[in-house]
């Protein structure tokens, strides 16, 4: 009789560097020297931006902030693996995705001030980022909407007989939703080239995964949808690699999709409006920080000769200069007038409408920004 | 040119925030991004950093005070170029002076945030709600404001503060402070404390104290402090009740089986209680280690919330610095406090005979709603015991 792959227990992990940047020869993913370098750069330019960002937010110049700091190798090294023609549905912790593909920090900081560059007009949460050139779809803020979207694209796409496969990122929390086992058993029985990323950063908000849900590993759930999965240390950035390259490779080989658990750790709050000391400890914190994902790769790098003291602080600097000035320069840009709060909606202005603009406009003159 | 630097909404709807600590001194030039000052809120605690490169040219706001979003806590003069944005926190709400009592909403009425029902009791109140100084940051006006309102014109002056006789110092009750003045005034307004005091003989405490102190070498001072929590375990274990707290919301007393216990420190800002957790699993050595360090942290201002959290029971040590006995406040909502004396050479009468022991009184103050008067008198002998017999803390 077959064995019940139910029973399929994955608590292992896969690692190839070690705290200090140390790695395993034998599973080394070839990853030229330019892109190497891109993803750490990405990484570093993620981790800045939240610092000034959450500055920003704490001097009332923005609204609020979500950050990414000791997550930043999740997305960034499972982008790497796309193709430009791919599809990337996030949840709110993937600036990194959108970095690594050549979006540019002031368009970031366009959407944080919700100005009139910005590519939603200000009309999304800060943090919510998109890009349609790029093939990243605007997340949603309510937990785990995108992982039918990221099928059902994967899905069109194979009716199609497009080569564009999509990968999702959700976090551990969003495993316990409804959006969650539609998406999965969906993908499972259609086959649908879709990589379902889960970063599992042990808190859901405030609660901890052992209240989250019962099952050992959340990669252990893909076999009850008859999806491969593997679990991986989500501060690695090779790891990470490695594993979505063998996804993406299935997804292409039309073999379907593959759940990845990456476990990493969220070093900051959950957003500007949360305490985090309420909920955990400290020292739990201070160990996670010796497996920071940036300082795994800069000794990676630096072991491969890619990197050297010098290098990397002149890298530092001009990171540090092209946020502070990208975040000056957006801020200065004018909101988008009041009108736009009409537009968009239908291709044409409906009646009323039309007349509750001219309300608006005889109220706050044309063109009214805000200020 | 000088401007004003208002608390910014720095969570999601904080409407009021205490200024910890300046981490700048006025006059000092800072950079955009530095940080400048530690802000507590209900919701989060948070450093804020600056957002201009200038020089800080005066602070609005004093270290302990609670500022509203929106009110200035700083003033300063930055560099140049930018002569534009204020920030985007809402303006300070201001009392407007419009016209007298309007039966029809006036244009500066129509402007202003209020929902139907409010402006309907405004309009039976005769309240014009141009003139109402709205508390939310937003500025909508509530029912609360136009009742504030309302009671403002009836007693038009009601009683100013007190006026301050010179040479009085006038200090905000903010902080550590402010949770002291909640915590006491919640513990003596909810729990019927009683006080049962006695008196211990210490000296094989003592000479225990000098082995140990002897055997740890000088890196570790051994006080008296770990063997009385020991005792005090021991005793608890004999009698649980007394190592329990009130659940309010269920009408249930909850005798816990943990016991983590609090160390009433006096740190520079006030009184603090951190917690040894579960210290009925330490020794001696490990007591005195995290006594030591919970008490440089709370001097030092360090204590996370986590070392304060969870207490089963007190222990308050007044002995080094004098009284014979006191009568501590509990504290809430744990139902029993200890508080424990100095210890001084007293004659006793041992056997018929006048002899010299190390004697100390202790307090023990209970919630007399959970805990019989007899219950904590027993309590007391077991105490006592252990602490003259402490061969016993290890036999059982």
């Amino acid at each position: 009789m077959k064995e019940s792959t139910v029973m399929e227990k994955k608590t292992g992990m896969l690692q190839i560097i070690d705290n200090e940047g140390n790695y395993r020869r034998e599973l080394e993913p070839a990853i030229p020297e330019e892109l190497l370098l891109r993803m750490y750069r990405t990484m570093a330019t993620v981790r800045k931006f939240e610092e000034i960002s959450m500055g920003l937010q704490r001097q009332g110049r923005i609204g609020f902030y979500i950050g990414a700091a000791g997550q930043e190798a999740c997305s960034v090294g499972s982008t790497a693996v796309l193709k430009k023609e791919d599809w990337i549905f996030p949840a709110y912790r993937e600036p990194g995705a959108l970095l690594l593909r050549g979006e540019t920090v002031l368009q970031l900081f366009h959407q944080l001030f919700g100005n009139s560059l910005d590519y939603n007009k200000g009309r999304q949460m800060p943090n919510h980022f998109n890009s349609r050139e790029k093939n990243v779809v605007t997340p949603s803020s309510p937990i785990a909407t995108q992982i039918p979207h990221a099928v059902g694209m994967a899905m069109g796409a194979k009716i199609t007989k497009k080569k564009e496969i999509a990968l999702t990122f959700f976090g551990d929390g969003a495993t316990s939703e409804n959006d969650f086992h539609s998406g999965m058993n969906f993908a499972g029985v259609f086959k649908a080239p879709v990589i379902f990323f889960c970063q599992n950063n042990g808190y859901a908000i405030s609660l901890p995964t052992s209240r989250q849900t019962a099952s050992e590993t959340l990669a252990q759930k893909a076999s009850a949808y008859g999806i491969p999965s593997e679990r991986v240390d989500g501060n690695d950035i090779l790891a990470v690699y490695s594993a979505a390259k063998k996804a993406a490779e299935r997804a292409r080989n039309g073999e379907g999709p593959t759940m990845i658990e990456a476990l990493t750790y969220r070093l900051g709050p959950h957003s500007s409006s949360d305490d985090p000391t309420k909920y955990r400890e400290n020292r739990e914190v201070e160990e996670w920080k010796k497996r920071d994902p940036i300082r795994r790769m800069a000794g990676y790098l630096r072991k491969k000769g890619y990197l050297d003291d010098e290098s990397d602080r002149k890298l530092m600097d001009d990171i540090d200069k092209e946020i502070r000035a990208a975040a000056k320069k957006a801020e200065a840009v004018p909101k988008p007038p009041v009108e736009s709060i009409f537009e968009n909606v239908y291709s044409s202005m409906t009646w009323n409408l039309k007349e509750q603009m001219e309300e608006t406009v005889g109220r706050y003159g044309p063109g009214y920004t805000g200020r | 040119m000088v401007r004003e630097f208002k608390l910014p909404d720095v969570g999601e709807g904080v409407a009021e925030g205490e200024i910890r600590k300046w981490l700048v001194r006025e006059g000092e030039e800072v950079r955009e991004f530095q940080p400048i000052a530690e802000i507590m809120t209900d919701k989060v605690n948070v450093e804020m950093t600056s957002p201009f490169t200038g020089k800080i040219v005066k602070f609005t706001a004093k270290e302990g005070e609670v500022v509203k979003v929106g009110q200035s806590i700083l003033q300063y003069e930055s560099e140049g170029e930018e002569a534009e944005k204020p920030p985007l926190a809402p303006p300070a709400p201001q009392i407007r002076q419009d016209h007298a009592p309007p039966i029809i909403e006036s244009r500066s009425t129509v402007q202003v945030k209020a929902t139907p029902a409010v402006r309907k009791r405004a309009r039976e109140l005769g309240i014009d709600l141009g003139t109402v100084v709205p508390h939310d940051p937003s500025g909508r006006i509530t029912i609360e404001d136009l009742e504030t309102a309302s009671a403002a014109r009836k007693a038009p002056q009601a009683k100013q503060a007190t006026a301050a006789v010179s040479g009085d110092e006038r200090i905000p009750v903010a902080g550590v402070r402010r949770k002291i003045f909640e915590r006491m005034t919640e513990s003596k307004r909810n729990i019927p404390h009683f006080n049962y005091t006695d008196e211990v003989d210490m000296t094989n405490i003592v000479a225990a104290r000098d082995v140990f102190s002897k055997r740890l070498g000088e890196n570790v001072k051994v006080t008296y402090l770990p063997f009385i929590v020991k005792a005090l375990i021991a005793a608890l274990k004999d009698h649980p009740v007394l190592n329990s707290s009130y659940d309010e919301k269920a009408n249930e007393i909850v005798v816990k089986h943990h016991y983590n216990i609090g160390i009433a420190v006096a740190a520079p800002d006030g009184l603090v209680v951190p917690v040894l957790k579960d210290a009925d699993t330490k020794s001696v050595a490990q007591l005195s280690e995290d006594i030591g360090s919970l008490a440089s942290k709370a001097r030092a201002g360090k204590l996370q919330l986590a070392d304060v959290q969870g207490g089963t029971i007190t222990v308050t040590n007044v002995g080094p610095i004098g009284g014979l006995f006191s009568s501590p406040i509990i504290n809430y909502p744990e139902s029993a406090i200890v508080g424990i004396h100095k210890i001084e050479q007293r004659p006793v009468f041992r056997d018929g005979q006048i002899v010299v022991r190390h004697m100390m009184y202790f307090t023990v103050a209970c919630d007399h709603r959970i805990i019989d008067g007899a219950e904590a008198a027993l309590f007391g002998n077991r105490f006592i015991e252990y602490l003259e017999k402490p061969f016993l803390l290890k036999l059982e």
